[in-house]
């Protein structure tokens, strides 16, 4: 009964357990913080990748699926498929608008040429769109100086709500050279695309003002697609063009696909690919054959029906894919523009496998940190052994007084298991919640590490001074020891407060979450259970195992010897 | 003459210096009748405390030397268990130097061997009894104000008079005193041994050692540790 009493008084009547517990919580929080932003790193890889592919691709590269609109109807015929959406893909220049002048910048792109309903239904693409009606519950997300804010004031959110109502047909209405209304191709474009949308220091994004044409903000613009259709006779290659009215742009949140993508209409795709259904020519004769070569798309994007998982459907898309193409032929007797075979070519793959060139080194990497910061616990045990090696030094008298009032051995380890115990409990804890804090705000805290606020720089300056006032006041007597801890906490908010104005004034403010390198413009802040309770758990079991030496040798000490000492 | 309550036998107490070995005791023997409070005395480093701690069972004779029995049975008998069960029930050490326990407050360094030797389901139970008992204690001993200070506030005597208080908590038949007053001025040593003088007449049984013969005059009988021996040739009894 004496052993929570003690290992109570213990830990509440000096610094150094105190000691202890800060640094066990530090390895803990520094544990918790990393393995989270990479599990969430993970999870934001994985969801985008699930998100903007859907569970299960078919895809044939620059040939195309021939007759792919059947297929898509049996596919969803399925019950096991919500919707399915047939695509072209393919890469191209696009002529921006920007800047002033004749000679404009070019963008190489990855076009999706889609249908726009289709698309939607398939990867939310609509939910992507950047630039909507400001509603109420938006306005309360935005900070302060979102473009979106400034829209809202200059054309009103009567006509934001039209971008978004020609994205989702992507089309646009324009009067034609006699007056009449004719239907124009849109694109929209991946929010980075355009090198005027500039990234600002909230997160937000605001396009650069050009000097003659007002704000580079891309919709209403014009833009062209230029790109080389790889089914083209090979003798006579040609560039294929298409102009195409920017209606809005898109925001995935994956920076590499925000700074390439651009979405176009389906035909669009179909004609500039030479995709498109053909009256086939005798390659011989120059004369036609009179038959047809149907539509194609090189990818449909496959959405599982609720409750399925991708690699259940995987099996059956390919079933459905056999079973089509032996009806294709069957019904055409004819092979020359059946569907492939599957494997030669024509794959068909669960997003996971679509993406695991992106998602397994960055699982890999996740082990990896986590078997590095594994090491942290090695550190915690060496803490808390060092610290009660001193502390048990320290109570050698208290031990042996404890064994002549009839104290077992075993009673005495486990005071100091217990204190330990107690001290890991209590850094997890304080880790827990470090960790938490910094997790939740990680975003704020790069921003203002990039961009240290001034009045920071001034009050660590003035701390540091105060610091360094107060340790000369307290050892005027000669005191040595005020004089050196104030002197470094006084260098250390010194150094702290040059480090703001170094970065505000010399260097201008540093990105070290650069979206280019991560794929993404936010830092995950969620934390990751599974590592808080296994960091937790570790650090108590490491705690009590660094207790459990300087506990059993305080079980052997000789209550002989130690009541000796005076 | 009754049955001795504890007695020691013909002990021998080597300590090991490097290599070379210094013999505290050899062939001490030692009778203490129940009720008895006896007095050893000797010069310094005469193995004065080395013979207490052996009678209280914090330290073992050398192998096959010598045996000390309490109520009849030998200690050397008892299990690991039943060692700590002896020194927690029926032993009371007293030290020279006090050896409260800093970061306790007085009142739970009174109840210390309660505390040790109490399972917490039994704490739970018995610990308003427990408080109430190590209270009263230090409240005879005129420290009913100081039971929540913490030792360092205290004077030497009042720290003296919590140790007495300590070793009498589970109400042990013996109490061993080691010098109980050698840090003390003469004034202080006499409250103290006045105080223990009470106990005695209450029935507790004594074995006090002292290098002082004035305090030695304070037992009923005073046996002298010379060589390694106990003299009881030179017993006397002085009172
Ligand atoms: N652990 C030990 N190792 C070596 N020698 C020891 C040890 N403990 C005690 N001794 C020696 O044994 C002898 C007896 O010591 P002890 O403390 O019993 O004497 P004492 O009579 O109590 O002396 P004092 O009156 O000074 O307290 C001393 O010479 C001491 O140096
Ligand atoms: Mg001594």
């Amino acid at each position: 009964m004496y052993a929570p009493l003690l290992s109570n008084r213990y830990l509440r009547s000096r610094v150094i357990p105190l000691i202890a517990v800060a640094a066990v919580a530090l390895c803990v929080a520094l544990v918790i913080i990393v393995v989270s932003v990479m599990s969430g790193f993970l999870e934001m890889v994985r969801q985008a990748g699930r998100q903007l592919n859907g569970d299960v691709i078919i895809s044939y590269p620059i040939n195309g699926i021939p007759g792919y609109e059947r297929l898509a109807e049996r596919l969803e015929a399925m019950p096991e498929v919500s919707a399915v959406a047939p695509l072209v893909d393919g890469w191209g220049l696009l002529r921006m608008p920007y800047p002033d002048g004749d000679e404009k910048a070019m963008e190489t792109v990855q076009f999706w040429a889609v249908e726009p309903e289709s698309f939607d239904r398939v990867t939310g693409f609509l939910g992507t769109l950047h630039w909507t009606p400001v509603t109420d519950g938006l306005r309360r997300t935005l900070g302060s100086r979102d473009f979106r804010r400034d829209l809202e004031e200059s054309i009103g959110n009567d006509e934001l709500a039209t971008l978004v109502d020609e994205a989702a047909v992507l089309r646009t209405m324009e009067p034609d050279r006699a007056g009449a209304l004719v239907p124009r191709p849109g694109t929209v474009l991946g929010l980075h695309v355009s090198k005027a949308n500039r990234r600002q220091e909230d997160g937000s994004v605001r396009p650069v003002t050009g000097h003659r044409s007002g704000s580079w903000w891309m919709p209403r613009f014009e833009v062209i697609l230029s790109t080389l259709p790889p089914r083209t006779n090979l003798a006579s290659p040609q560039a294929e063009n298409v102009r195409l009215r920017v209606v809005n742009e898109f925001r995935t949140g994956l920076y590499m696909i925000d700074e390439t993508r651009i979405i176009i209409p389906l035909e669009e795709g179909q004609r500039i690919m030479h995709l498109d259904a053909q009256a086939l020519v005798d390659p011989v004769t120059g004369q036609p054959t009179g038959l047809t070569e149907p539509k194609r798309a090189t990818q449909l994007l496959i959405r599982a029906a609720p409750g399925i998982h991708a690699d259940a459907l995987k099996p059956l898309v390919e079933a459905t894919y056999d079973a089509y193409r032996e009806a294709f032929i069957a019904e055409r007797n004819n092979a020359a523009f059946a569907p492939p075979t599957r494997g030669v070519g024509l794959v068909v793959q669960t997003w996971r496998e679509q993406q695991a060139r992106f998602i397994e080194p960055v699982e890999k990497e996740r082990e990896l940190m986590r078997t590095l910061f594994s090491l942290i616990y090695l550190v915690t045990a060496g803490l808390v052994l060092a610290i009660f090696w001193a502390i048990v030094h320290e109570k050698t008298r208290d031990i042996g007084v404890l064994r002549s009032v009839g104290a077992s051995r075993a009673g005495i380890c486990w005071i100091f298991l217990r204190y330990g115990f107690q001290i890991g409990v209590l850094g997890a804890i304080a880790g827990l919640g470090l960790g938490a804090l910094i997790v939740r705000n990680i975003n704020a805290i790069h921003g203002a590490m990039g961009h240290p606020p001034i009045w920071l720089g001034v009050f660590l300056g003035i701390a540091a001074i105060g610091s360094a006032v107060i340790a000369a006041w307290r050892s005027r007597g000669g005191a040595l020891l005020p004089l050196v801890l104030g002197g470094t906490v006084a260098l250390a908010l010194g150094g702290l407060a040059a480090g703001v104005f170094w970065v505000r004034f010399v260097v201008g403010g540093i990105q070290i979450w650069d979206p280019a390198v991560y794929y993404f413009s936010t830092i995950p802040n969620q934390l990751d259970p599974v590592a808080c309770i296994s960091t937790m758990i570790g650090a108590v079991i490491f705690s009590v195992l660094g207790a459990f030496f300087p506990a059993a040798s305080a079980a052997d000490i000789d209550p002989v010897r130690a009541l000796r000492y005076e | 003459m009754n049955e001795p309550l504890l007695e020691a036998r013909d002990l021998h107490k080597t300590y090991r210096l490097g290599r070379v070995d210094v013999p505290v005791l050899h062939g001490a023997s030692l009778r203490v009748v129940a009720g008895e409070w006896v007095a050893v005395l000797g010069a310094s480093g005469s193995g004065k405390s080395t013979l207490l701690h052996l009678l209280g069972n914090l330290d073992q004779p050398d192998r096959g030397g010598g045996t000390i029995h309490f109520r009849g049975r030998p200690l050397d008998a008892l299990v690991r268990w039943e060692g700590d069960r002896y020194r927690n029930r029926s032993v009371g050490f007293v030290f020279q130097f006090y050896h409260l326990l800093p970061e306790l407050t007085v009142l739970e360094n009174a109840m210390l061997p309660a505390l040790v030797g109490v399972t917490r389901l039994r704490w739970w139970r018995e610990r308003a009894a427990i408080m109430r008992r190590a209270q009263d204690t230090l409240e005879s001993f005129g420290l009913g104000h100081r039971l929540r200070h913490r030792p360092s506030e205290l004077s030497g005597g009042e720290r003296q008079r919590v140790a007495i208080a300590r070793a009498l908590a589970n109400s042990p038949p013996v109490l061993l005193a080691d010098e109980p007053t050698g840090n003390l001025d003469a004034r202080t040593g006499a409250g103290i041994l006045d105080l223990l003088a009470d106990r005695h007449r209450a029935g507790l049984t004594i074995v006090m050692v002292t290098h002082d013969l004035t305090i030695a005059a304070r037992a009923d009988r005073v046996v002298h540790l010379v060589d390694g021996r106990v003299d009881e040739a030179s017993a006397s009894a002085v009172s």
